[in-house]
């Protein structure tokens, strides 16, 4: 790629609302962007990772949550409150070896007496620890959460997650 | 040469207008979404003032989450089975101004409500005030849902759900939702999302008066 092409493309990939460019930008940071609504209020980034066959390593897959809403975080406040979590399957050769969270972050509901939360917001990562093998294998799995907006709660939901794995 | 530089100028000039035109687009684009997200903000389950005030009943409201599609109809009878196991219908509290409170154990707002319910309900004892709580927990055990009702402060009736009361009172994907049955049986008022406790007040003197002294 030339530079005033690289120039092109970066352009693009900052206004990545424009209707033109995802899929080239999704390609070129393995985010897999998916521009259309989603009803349950978070989406899988991740679709697409490179990783090195045969070796133990931490794969980072992200999430993105709806502005205006959150989602619990892996270990909420409060015992009632549904933890986010992310259930891998066994396929194609990969082997996980386990999963970390990030610690959510503080949010206090702005009515009443305000409860305080550990939630999620934006974008987050859970990390997978795993082996893949040489070629091309597929990590399937379900992220359960639930989320809320401000002043209401949506039930909770069960999030498809399938991300392509190159074993080089 | 000189064709040379001319051709480099040209391709500058159009690589300029190109970007020029992409980062209008997007920023075109994310004051589009900005608003939308922001008119999502205002109406999905924020203490908005309009949902109290406007009496827009009907059929016609689409997917809007804020439609008050039961607004001025009959309330739907429905016979559920509260904590203890006893049997709980509508038609038990006839005469009587009702709060119907659809709410789940990991729903925060909902939580923060419930107490004013309490509250309320007790205020308006005297007035034959009503509340019962519809759980919404998708298979929770009669005992946590007990254990969570005990958490949260609240004595009404707790009633546990069944797929008919979903669809008779068209309930959207958002709790908490409300609704306000006056004496006749009449709904007089439906909120989604948690309100503040002075809404929640004015909706239950609503319910009362409407249905006559």
């Amino acid at each position: 790629m030339t530079l005033l092409g690289a120039m092109f493309l970066a352009v693009a990939c900052i206004s990545s609302s424009a209707p033109l460019m995802p899929r080239a930008c999704a390609q070129q940071i393995q985010f897999g962007l998916t521009p259309a609504a989603h009803h349950g209020h978070v989406e899988l980034l991740s679709d697409n990772v490179q990783v090195i066959a045969g070796v133990p390593q931490v794969v980072q897959l992200w999430f993105r949550v709806d502005d205006g809403f959150h989602i619990n975080s892996h270990k909420p406040l409060d015992q009632l409150l549904i933890p986010t979590r992310l259930q891998l399957e066994l396929t194609d050769g990969v082997k996980v070896m386990g999963d970390t969270y990030p610690a959510g972050s503080s949010f206090r509901l702005q009515m009443g007496s305000g409860e305080l939360m550990s939630v999620y917001q934006g974008r987050f990562p859970v990390s997978v620890r795993l082996v893949a093998p040489k070629g091309e294998s597929t990590l399937n799995g379900v992220l359960h959460y639930q989320a809320c907006g401000s002043a209401s709660c949506f039930p909770p939901q069960s999030l498809a997650v399938r991300v392509a794995l190159s074993g080089q | 040469m000189f064709g040379d530089q001319v051709r480099r100028l040209a391709i500058v000039v159009l690589l300029i207008a190109g970007v020029t035109l992409l980062v209008l687009a997007g920023t075109h684009n994310l004051r589009s979404r900005q608003r939308q997200i922001q008119s999502q903000q205002q109406s999905v389950g924020s203490a908005a003032p309009a949902s109290a005030s406007s009496d827009g009943g009907g059929d016609d409201d689409g997917d809007d989450p804020m439609a008050k599609k039961m607004l001025g109809k009959a309330a739907p009878g429905f016979t559920l089975v509260d904590l203890q196991g006893k049997k709980v219908s509508l038609s038990d509290y006839k005469g009587h101004p009702v709060v119907l409170n659809f709410w789940a154990t990991y729903c925060p707002p909902c939580k923060l409500e419930m107490p004013w319910f309490q509250e309320l309900e007790n205020q308006y004892q005297s007035r034959g005030l009503v509340v019962l709580g519809v759980d919404q927990d998708d298979g929770m055990a009669v005992k946590d849902v007990a254990a969570a009702a005990k958490k949260i402060g609240v004595t009404y009736p707790i009633l546990m759900p069944n797929s008919d009361i979903s669809k008779s009172y068209q309930l959207g994907d958002y709790i908490p939702e409300t609704f306000y049955i006056d004496k006749n049986g009449r709904i007089v008022d439906q909120t989604v999302g948690a309100h503040s406790r002075d809404e929640m007040q004015a909706d239950i003197e609503k319910a009362i008066e409407s249905g006559g002294e």
